[in-house]
This record gives structure tokens, C-alpha cells and sequence, in this order.
């Protein structure tokens, strides 16, 4: 995803330091909590948590450092409900599902199923492995980008990582090229 | 039979992105504004506007009660520590009454300042498994102050703070055990009155200094206003 959604240039050094990953945040939240409203409230409580400590942000990114705090207000939330995760979150909600009309009707058809296997494939992830490739292949976030948000050494990101396309793997290596992975 | 994608594309073609709603950039664009304005930034004191004003307006009076409550308090053991023959009933009471005057000890009332329930409710998401109905009795001459976490009997509770005039009403809540339905009751001690009501799972105790018809009434459309209001 684009990293420069939200408002245009302008406002002051919060806005446009940490609005423009609004979105990002919500994504990150919708991952973690799996459904809207506690995504809007983690985010909520995320900003009220970001404008009182923006005077500790020094030269960090600012968009990791405000999805480290969207994470940590989702996991301090949610962890206690939700310790295995296997029922956190259910991506019931459709995904882009580009389309592309010149495709047959069956390729259409294989193509949303395929779309659906991946869905139930990241939702049966343990939630650390989930979050590790969701920053990473969904959100573009470089490696040590995923360990500065999710607050552990790059070497641990790796580990999740790598768990988390074996699994995957597993599911899906009819369907997807994991390259040496599979 | 389709061609493989690599791991990336295939997300990133099954997995949504999501924007955040109208409602919550709108919100944070304000938010952002009202820090961005102070200068020098400074965000702890941007957040806390509430907590000055509100101290300043009584700090005097409030400070003046509390030694006289605590004077008279640690006299009838209503401040001591609760002995095992005490009963239940009076053991919360006295506790709840030590949770209203602890609340008044300068820096203790408030730990989310806010007049609006959008952020006074989703603040208890982070700290605690209540999530309190909070309802906006301002235009009713009881305006929110905000919110804070507090412990009681072993337990963390939910404060919602009201304001009565120059009087505080800390309405402290927590899971009811299962069945539990209950009228009202109520208590005076040492000046305080205490009024006791389970509903919906929630068990309710608003203290405050307030007199009892006055106290009577906040506590009646908290009730009307909760059950009006769609549980989260």
C-alpha cells in the first residue's frame, strides 16, 4: 500500500507526521482485533496515546512508530480475550477482488476461490506469525521496520516470517510460488 | 490451471486494505490541530486541559472537605482497615467511600479528562475487561469530567466522573455475578451518599457528596440513558 494516503500537504508537525498512517493503523488494527469497532477504538485510543507522547518521537519513522503504538494498544486490549488467537479474526470482509472482465467465467471462479483459500490460510496463523507477514507483504514494511513495530529482534522476525510462509505453504504451494519455501 | 503468484501478490490480491472510517480521520484531524497549535508542542499538557481547570475551580474546597472527611473518617473507622466480623455490605461501603476520597487527593480523579463519551469508553478498552456504558448527562446538568481505573475488593473497577456544580460523582462499576438484578439502595456515611443499583450485568455505585434526591436523580437517568444506549 501507498505510505502517503491522507491529507494533503500541510497542517502542523502531528498531521503530518502521523495522519497520513491513519489508514495503515486501522489496517494493522482490523488484522489484530478482527472486527471494525475495536479496530476504531484501538485506533482511537492509539491517537490519544501518539499526541500525548509525539514530543518523545525524534527522528524515528513515524509511521512505524505509531503502528508500534496501534500494536501495543491492540495486544494490551485484546490479548487477555483472545490468548491463541484461533477464533481473532475472521477477514469476513471481501477483499479487492480485481476482476478483470476479459477473464473466462471459470477463471473468475478459481481466481476468487483462490483468493478465499489465501483469506482462511493468513486467518489460521497464530496471531505473531499473522501480524509478521501481514506488516510485511501487506503493509511493505522492510524487515527491520516489522521488528521495530512488533518490538523484537530482526532475527526473530525472520524465524516468524519464515514460519509463517512454511505454513502457508502448506496450504497453499497448489496455488502459490512459494520458491524454495514450499 | 492458473498460474502461480508469488506469496506477496497473492495477498496482497486476497487480503483488504483497509481506510479508515470519515469519522475517525475527522476525529484525529482535530486532535492533531489542537496539539499542532500549542507551541512550543508540548502533548502532556495538551491533554490534560480539563484536569487544571477543573482544580482550579476547587481545589479549595475540595482540600478543605478531605481533611475534615478524613479527620472524621479515621474517628468512626470508616478510613481503617475493614476487620473480618464487618459485613459485606458495610465493607464495600467503607471501601467505596475510600475509593470517592482518594479520588479527590489532587491528581487522582481523572486519568482520561475528557467531556466526550467517544473517548472516555474506548480509553477502558486498553486497561480493563469492563466496558462501561457512558452516557452524556451535560445538557441534564451533570456533565462527564472523564474516566479512571480504580481497585476495589481485588478487583479493577471502571470510574466514570461526573460533575455536579462544585460536587463529584464518581460512578464506579464492574461485572455483576451472573443473575445479579437489583433495585436501588442506598447509604449515608460520614457525608457521603452512596447509591447501589445492578443492571445488565453491571454492578453500580455513584458516590458523592450530592444530596440524596439530587444523587437520586443522576443515578435514574444514568439507568434511562444506559438502557438506551446499544451495549458495545
Amino acid at each position: 500500500m501507498g505510505r502517503a494516503e491522507g491529507p494533503e500537504p500541510g497542517g502542523g508537525r502531528f498531521e503530518r507526521a502521523v495522519l497520513p498512517h491513519l489508514s495503515a493503523g486501522f489496517t494493522l488494527a482490523m488484522y489484530l482485533t478482527g472486527n471494525k469497532a475495536d479496530a476504531e477504538d484501538a485506533v482511537q485510543e492509539a491517537i490519544l496515546r501518539a499526541v500525548r507522547y509525539f514530543s518523545t518521537l525524534r527522528d524515528e519513522d513515524a509511521r512505524a512508530w505509531f503502528l508500534t503504538i496501534v500494536r501495543r494498544v491492540c495486544f494490551t486490549a485484546y490479548r487477555t480475550e483472545r490468548p491463541q488467537g484461533t477464533d481473532m479474526v475472521s477477514i469476513d470482509v471481501v477483499g479487492p477482488q480485481l476482476v478483470d472482465h476479459r477473464e473466462q467465467p471459470d477463471m473468475v471462479a478459481e481466481r476468487l476461490q483462490v483468493q478465499q483459500r489465501v483469506r482462511d490460510a493468513v486467518d489460521q496463523l497464530p496471531p505473531l506469525l499473522r501480524e509478521a507477514i501481514v506488516l510485511r507483504e501487506l503493509q511493505s514494511c522492510s524487515y527491520a521496520e516489522v521488528a521495530a513495530i512488533t518490538e523484537v529482534p530482526i532475527g526473530t522476525v525472520m524465524s516468524r516470517l519464515s514460519r509463517a510462509r512454511a505454513r502457508l505453504a502448506g496450504l497453499l504451494h497448489d496455488v502459490v510460488d512459494f520458491g524454495d519455501v514450499a | 490451471m492458473r498460474e502461480r503468484v508469488d506469496l506477496g501478490k497473492a495477498m496482497r490480491e486476497a487480503l483488504p486494505v483497509y481506510e479508515a472510517p470519515a469519522s475517525l480521520q475527522a476525529w484525529a484531524r482535530e486532535e492533531a490541530r489542537k496539539l499542532d497549535q500549542e507551541s512550543p508542542p508540548q502533548g502532556e499538557q495538551v491533554a490534560r486541559p480539563l484536569r487544571s481547570r477543573v482544580w482550579r475551580l476547587s481545589q479549595w474546597r475540595i482540600a478543605a472537605g478531605l481533611v475534615i472527611a478524613a479527620a472524621a473518617g479515621w474517628g468512626a473507622g470508616v478510613l481503617r482497615p475493614v476487620g473480618s466480623t464487618t459485613s459485606p455490605t458495610s465493607r464495600t461501603t467503607s471501601e467505596l467511600v475510600d475509593a470517592h476520597v482518594r479520588s479527590l487527593l489532587p491528581g487522582h480523579l481523572l486519568d482520561v479528562e475528557s467531556t466526550d463519551r467517544h473517548t472516555v469508553k474506548p480509553w477502558f478498552a486498553g486497561k480493563t475487561d469492563i466496558a462501561p456504558v457512558v452516557v452524556d448527562l451535560s445538557d441534564k446538568g451533570f456533565p462527564l469530567l472523564g474516566g479512571r481505573l480504580d481497585y476495589l475488593g481485588n478487583r479493577p473497577v471502571a470510574a466514570l466522573i461526573y460533575q455536579r456544580q462544585q460536587h463529584v460523582i464518581n460512578l464506579l462499576l464492574w461485572p455483576a455475578p451472573h443473575d445479579a438484578e437489583g433495585g436501588e439502595h442506598t447509604v449515608v456515611r460520614h457525608g457521603y451518599t452512596l447509591l447501589h443499583w445492578t443492571t445488565s450485568g453491571m454492578t453500580y455505585w455513584a458516590i458523592s457528596n450530592l444530596n440524596m434526591p439530587e444523587l437520586r436523580l443522576f443515578a435514574h437517568l444514568v439507568q434511562q440513558h444506559a438502557a438506551l444506549t446499544p451495549s458495545p
